[in-house]
């Protein structure tokens, strides 16, 4: 999201997801959308049916690997490598945009410096890609004339290098001329229902609602002048920063809403040591979740199905939410809890209604000036939708970037954080179920769903359970230098040699006790994908 | 773009080329009648419902396939369509096999959804099962106590172990929601601004009065007792009754907004004309049949001698009549066996019911007979009373002669009734008597004015009144309950009187009644006899819950309740057993709704008797029931993911499937789209087990609220609960396609782990508190670290699954309120 934001303007996907049906060439880089995304991934399936060719990277075994024209199997956190290597390819054989990147980028002497050390051959040694399927792959997506999308997920973001994999995808975007057609484009697939829209509305450390950066004075005019109140302009810290901040004194209270950092954070229990330090802990959610235990204070929340307000999806679009039942008890919406409590440290928040929110949003949001709850009625809009006349917009960037000019800002590979060695041999990666999300306590509420996929399985390559004497359902313990879980085993070619993925729906399994609190320099995403474990068998 | 000229039905339309008739019909608002439509997917074997006839040519053709040509003249309706369409239809009913309504439904006189309610029991939804109950019947807590369960008895449980308890599981969950203080808040419409008298405020009364409030209507109840509740309260006593439930189940009717004027007897107080004349648009008579067929022997008029509404009216008003220590009850019907207990609990020591034939052939029920006598209660039978004498003072007050019967011959209908032996009386000491013979509405005729003395009264003393119209003779009055029936049950009057609301409802606003429901059903055997015993393969013996009740010798010495009600358990568990005979596909089965519409005939069609193939439970959220599925092969067709394979070995004479099979392959990713679009009850979803019959649904579309695909959702919701989610197929971004997550997974919005209330910590404990003090000591405590230790001391995580609003406004509370921009959400995460 960041680094998109820094290349074109603007961190969301480019296209639409009904245009995967337009597209001649789809690259899947780094996403299972079978199981992330199903619907998605149901449409890439489809297009491919329809004629499109599919490129896939990524060093699962997915049921895309298994139907793709071509599937690159690189090592765990080589992506930058890689991607540097097949733009390498591209101008080494002349198959670029050169209108495109002439009139409409800048700094592409820059790619070719950094890229130009990316030979095949030097690619191979840090990705096990070899030349000819390198090759192969530049040539797919370069295709001159061609319309060619790139998807990727969290297996691409979720690095330390996360940000330097998704500039290293904006930049073969841009070199090839892939942007501003149906078809095309760079489309993150965001992970939950509404992260598109937390980050529009500016619950972000490093900019106000609409992506102004803090450094964007009329920005702060606008809104001081609207919200009559002088707003900080110091940088604030990222989520995954405020642990360390809480451990050195210098976070004191926290309010946490809807989320359950004792189980979703990387290397959990540094998370969970910060919270006992706390002075004041606020924990407003739908469950008593295993952070809400540790509060001094829990609001109870209203659901999705209880509220009226908004959504914005992975294509930028906002779609209603509309409350069909009550909350229990004395729940209330997350909106009202906010509004009362703001009042109550002495800055007035008087709502009637989540509308007239929104009505607020779209004054000083001009990616949202046009919407109204009235023309979303039906069918959501894409944003940006300028003024109420405007129809949305499906595909950002057409004829024009955001930001003007696109921006290429090549990246030189760094290995990951946490490499295997020869007291943690293997890779741990962490993936999702498709019956199940995130940490379970929506999805695990369901008797069919749990009938469906119960338990978390630790997915092992038969030469590794080989190696180990592992066979199918064989309780192991799985070990990082942070901590350990215990599980059974599913052996199974979906993982890589050297590598086991681990589901992270389950309570039980805390997988993100094992995980590394190593962050992205620019986004401070963690690195979820990569770390280094053993395993041990279970007697 | 080229354009075409076309008449359908007389009308003429003008289209672009290239649709198909069907398209083009749907596109100007006519419906063609299709099972097996599935957009731009033509069956390979068509339902053929969706022929048309063109003008000039001689065979009806496929709308659904057919292309709409420049110039046709079509008709879709036409007699040659019509007997078509019947011809298709009662093809596939022939074979079609299962129950659409359960039999607990069909047999129950409120036409309850009994399966509905059980089934939300099973799934703990106590709440919308009263709900449900309340839809039909607004005396839950009465009905669930006093119920001669009729459902109980056609209850195809019976052919496996026992029947299912269905009114105690009425009572439960009645019960429940009283104890949880749950307000139904059951819906009303805008005000008519019609006024509405009743007289009567009895079971029928009560009905009548909620079910006009509920449509708008100011209702006022005129009652000559001091309280409610009419044969509720007088006719019940607290051991079957307890005054607290009665009380709260009137005030549950009551509260939404009923006018009661108490201790106004009708003829005395007002008449039917002071009611026109104060301006009731209506009058609903509900006076219920309380007074009692007097015994005509020599000496029944004497100071201990009682008739049985007399005496219990004024047991309930707490007076306790003296009636020394032996008592007589003659008569057998099921008010005589209250009298009796309540003798026994009034602590008669010898309590005898008089009776002139069996004890099969008593009017009372078996149950309550068994009742009276585990409590003590004796009985004398093939015995009538021929005379009362004063005892003068031999041991007890009266004297009642009796005289044996025996059955005589058969008369013209082969009824033998009691004739008295000769010479065999017999004299019983008694010190009271009290005579239940029976109930009438009136004596001879109402008091009052000219309009009283005008109502028309049948041969039994009952009000005259037509039972579909629930008209009186009188214009603007109705009647209803025991007032026109004669003494019935608590949901026998709850019926007549819903009728009656119906009617009157129509009557001042000036409205034809609406439609009844269809009585079309299929069904897997009217009789036991004929259900075949291969539909319970598979189903296990599991007893019914046994109702916890105080034992006999105890209870019978007070009035406090005998039946204590199931614990949540037991009631889970027996709602447990029900084998959910209904079809849960009830309201979205086209081809019942085909059949209904083209009036099918199933006497005349026949439908199939047996299973011919097993319910198939082993995909994970999909139950397939074969003996429904018409081949309409809909969910092979719209599946993306080629997932089912629909097949036969064979076909019959009439090209029906045998052999059929419906395989789920590795493909399925349990999205349950098949299901969403199953043309009858073939495919279900394991987790939707309510039928839904007329009740009302809400559709709501919403978005998905997992990952950010942001699919379109359609919650239904009955009541306070989301029922199951589906989806529309026009709708962008998913287009009618979900995943598992998003058309299953959310049974956590109404689950029981939901935090409800504010917690606080005190002393190192979590405990609940209120929003104010939660609000107040978060205010001060967040004010005051931010004075100690500046705003940027704290940080917020806002929620990337709340919506944009609170996210915005999450992000505005840190900024303004606390003053940092140390806010984030998961993004990352």
């Amino acid at each position: 999201m960041a680094s998109l934001a820094l290349s074109f303007g603007s961190g969301a996907m480019t296209n639409s997801i009904a245009d995967a049906q337009e597209s001649d060439v789809i690259m899947l880089i780094g996403s299972n959308a079978d199981t992330s995304h199903p619907t998605i991934g149901l449409r890439i399936h489809q297009a491919k049916e329809n004629g499109a060719q599919l490129l896939v990277i990524d060093p699962r075994r997915t049921a895309f690997a298994d139907e793709a024209d071509l599937w690159l199997q690189p090592n765990p956190g080589s992506d930058v490598a890689l991607l540097n290597g097949i733009v390498h390819v591209i101008l080494e054989e002349d198959l670029w945009d050169r209108t495109f990147v002439e009139e409409r980028t800048e700094n592409f002497e820059e790619l070719e410096i950094v890229t130009a050390k990316y030979t095949p051959a030097y690619v191979e040694q840090i990705t096990g890609i070899p030349e000819s399927q390198l090759r192969e792959a530049a040539r797919l997506y370069a295709s001159p004339g061609q319309r060619c999308a790139i998807y990727y997920g969290m297996g691409l973001a979720h690095h330390a290098s996360g940000t330097d994999n998704v500039k290293s995808i904006a930049n073969l975007a841009m070199l090839c001329g892939k942007l501003g057609m149906a078809g095309g484009g760079v489309n993150p697939l965001r992970g939950q229902n509404n992260v598109q829209g937390a980050c529009d509305m500016g619950a972000l450390f490093n900019t106000l609602p609409g992506y102004s950066g803090l450094n964007n004075n009329c920005a702060f005019e606008r809104y001081e002048k609207m919200w009559e109140v002088k707003l900080p302009r110091r940088k604030g810290k990222a989520a995954t920063e405020v642990w360390d901040a809480i451990l050195t004194d210098d976070i004191k209270g926290l309010y946490i809403v809807g989320e359950d950092p004792v189980l979703a954070d990387p290397n959990a229990l540094h998370a969970v040591a910060a919270l006992e330090k706390l002075d004041f802990l606020i924990v407003q959610d739908i469950f008593l979740t295993d952070t809400a235990k540790m509060a001094d204070i829990v609001f109870p929340a209203a659901c999705y199905a209880e509220k009226d307000g908004t959504f914005t999806c992975t294509e930028r679009r906002v779609q209603r939410v509309r409350k069909a039942v009550e909350p229990p008890g004395e729940a209330k919406a997350d909106w009202q809890i906010f509004c009362e409590l703001s009042s109550r440290m002495g800055y007035e928040m008087d709502y009637a209604d989540p509308e007239e929110i929104f009505n607020e949003v779209t004054q000083l949001m001009p990616q949202y000036a046009g919407i109204t709850y009235q023309r979303i009625d039906k069918v959501g809009l894409q944003w940006p939708v300028p003024s109420l006349d405007h129809p949305g917009t499906p595909v950002l960037h057409v004829g024009k970037f955001t930001q003007g000019k696109g921006l290429f800002i090549p990246e030189d590979y760094t290995p990951p954080t946490e490499l295997p060695d020869a007291e943690y041999p293997l890779i741990l990666t962490t993936i999702r179920e498709r019956a199940q999300y995130n940490f379970g306590s929506m999805t695990r509420k369901t008797k069919e769903i749990e009938a469906l996929c119960p338990e978390a399985f630790a997915e092992i390559n038969p030469e590794d359970a080989k190696r180990y004497g592992i066979v199918d359902l064989d309780e192991i313990k799985v070990s990082s230098r942070r901590g350990s879980v215990h599980l059974r085993t599913l052996i199974t070619d979906r993982s890589q040699v050297g590598t086991i993925a681990i589901p992270y729906h389950f309570a039980e399994v805390p997988v993100n006790n094992l995980t590394l609190n190593s962050l992205d320099r620019l986004s401070r995403s963690p690195q979820y994908k990569i770390c280094a474990i053993k395993v041990e068998k279970v007697t | 773009m080229t354009t075409l000229t076309v008449t359908i039905n007389g009308a003429e339309i003008v289209a672009e080329a290239g649709l198909t008739i069907l398209e083009l019909a749907g596109r100007s608002d006519i419906h063609i009648p299709t099972l097996c439509y599935v957009p731009g997917k033509p069956a390979d074997t068509p339902c053929l419902m969706c022929m048309v006839e063109i003008e000039g040519q001689e065979q009806l053709i496929r709308a659904c396939v057919g292309l709409a040509k420049d110039g046709m003249v079509i008709s879709t309706e036409s007699a040659k369509v019509v007997a078509h369409r019947i011809e298709r239809l009662s093809i596939l009913a022939e074979t079609h096999f299962g129950d659409c309504k359960a039999p607990c439904n069909l047999t129950c006189p409120g036409q309850i959804n009994v399966q509905g309610y059980i089934a939300h029991v099973a799934k703990g939804q106590y709440e919308e099962a009263l709900r449900l109950v309340m839809e039909r019947n607004p005396l839950p807590f009465s009905v669930g106590r006093v119920c001669p369960r009729f459902c109980e008895t056609r209850c195809r449980r019976i052919l496996v172990d026992d029947p299912v308890s269905i009114n105690h599981l009425k009572r439960f969950v009645a019960d429940w929601c009283m104890n949880h203080e749950i307000d139904l808040e059951i819906p009303k419409e805008d005000p008519t601004g019609k006024r509405i008298a009743v007289i009567g405020g009895g079971p029928s009364g009560l009905t009548a009065a909620h079910f006009l409030t509920k449509k708008g209507h100011d209702v006022t109840i005129f009652e000559a007792s001091p309280m409610l509740g009419g044969a509720l309260r007088y006719g019940f006593l607290e051991y079957r009754i307890p005054r607290d439930v009665l009380n709260y189940e009137i005030n549950t009717i009551l509260r939404q907004g009923v006018s009661v004027k108490l201790s106004q007897k009708w003829g005395k107080n007002f008449t039917l004309q002071s009611l026109k004349d104060q301006g009731f648009a209506a009058i609903y008579i509900a006076t219920g049949a309380g007074v009692d067929v007097p015994l005509e022997v020599p000496g029944t008029v004497n100071p201990y001698t009682h008739t049985a509404m007399q005496y219990l009216h004024r047991m309930a008003e707490g007076k306790r009549p003296d009636m020394g220590r032996r008592a007589a009850v003659i008569g057998g019907n099921n008010i005589a066996m209250e009298v009796a207990r309540t003798l026994i609990r009034q602590g008669v020591a010898e309590v005898t019911v008089i009776y002139p034939r069996s004890r099969v052939e008593m009017p009372a029920h078996q149950r309550n007979i068994r009742e009276a006598e585990k409590e003590g209660v004796q009985f004398l039978l093939m015995a009538s009373p021929v005379e009362i004498c004063d005892a003068a003072n031999q041991g007890a007050r009266l004297k009642l002669e009796l005289i044996r019967m025996k059955l005589g011959e058969p008369d013209a209908k082969g009824v033998r009734h009691p004739e008295p032996i000769p010479g065999s009386v017999n004299t019983l000491p008694v010190d009271s008597i009290v005579t239940s013979l029976g109930q009438t509405t009136v004596g001879e005729k109402f008091n009052g004015g000219p309009l009283e003395k005008s109502i028309a009264i049948t041969i039994n003393k009952t009000i005259d009144a037509n039972v579909r119209s629930s008209q009186t003779n009188i214009e603007g009055v109705f009647a209803g309950g025991d007032a026109v029936s004669g003494p019935r049950s608590v949901i026998q009057a709850v019926v007549s009187a819903r009728r009656a609301a119906d009617n009157i409802h129509a009557y001042v606003m000036g409205r034809e009644k609406e439609e009844a429901e269809s009585r079309f059903n299929f069904t897997r055997g009217k009789g036991f006899d004929d259900v075949d015993m291969k539909n319970f393969d598979g189903i296990h013996l599991k007893l019914r819950e046994k109702m916890p009740t105080r034992p006999p010798e105890i209870c019978s010495q007070d009035f406090d309740e005998v039946k204590l009600g199931f614990t949540e358990k037991m009631a889970r568990n027996e709602a447990e057993r029900c084998l959910s005979c209904g079809c849960t596909a009830y309201d979205r089965c086209q081809l019942k709704d085909l059949a209904i519409q083209y009036n099918l005939n199933l006497n005349k069609t026949g439908m199939g008797t047996k299973p011919v193939y097993a319910k198939d439970y082993s995909h994970p959220v999909i139950i397939v029931d074969k003996n429904k599925c018409i081949f309409c092969g809909r969910c092979e067709r719209v599946c993306e993911y080629e997932a089912i394979e629909l097949g036969a070995t064979g076909f019959d004479d009439k090209e029906r499937p045998v052999g059929l099979y419906l395989r789920f392959n590795d493909n399925c990713v349990s999205c349950g789209k098949c299901v969403d679009n199953c043309s009858t009850g073939a495919l279900n979803k394991k987790a939707q087990i309510i039928p839904i019959h007329s009740e009302p649904v809400q559709d709501v579309r919403t978005t998905c609220p997992y990952c950010g695909a942001g699919c379109q959702i359609i919650l239904r919701v009955k009541g306070s609960t989301i029922i199951e989610v589906t989806a529309d197929p026009k709708q962008a971004p998913n287009y009618g396609a979900l995943c598992v997550k998003g058309r299953f997974a959310h049974e956590f919005i109404q689950h029981k782990a939901r935090l409800t209330k504010p917690l606080i910590r005190k002393n190192g404990m979590l405990v609940e508190t209120s929003w104010d003090e939660a609000l107040d000591f978060t205010a001060k405590k967040l004010f005051d670290l931010k004075a100690m230790y500046g705003p940027d001391s704290i940080a917020g995580f806002s929620c990337a699954r709340a919506t944009n609003e609170e996210n915005f406004l999450m992000q505005k509370f840190m900024r303004t309120s606390i003053g940092t921009n140390n806010i984030d959400h998961c993004a990352r995460l």
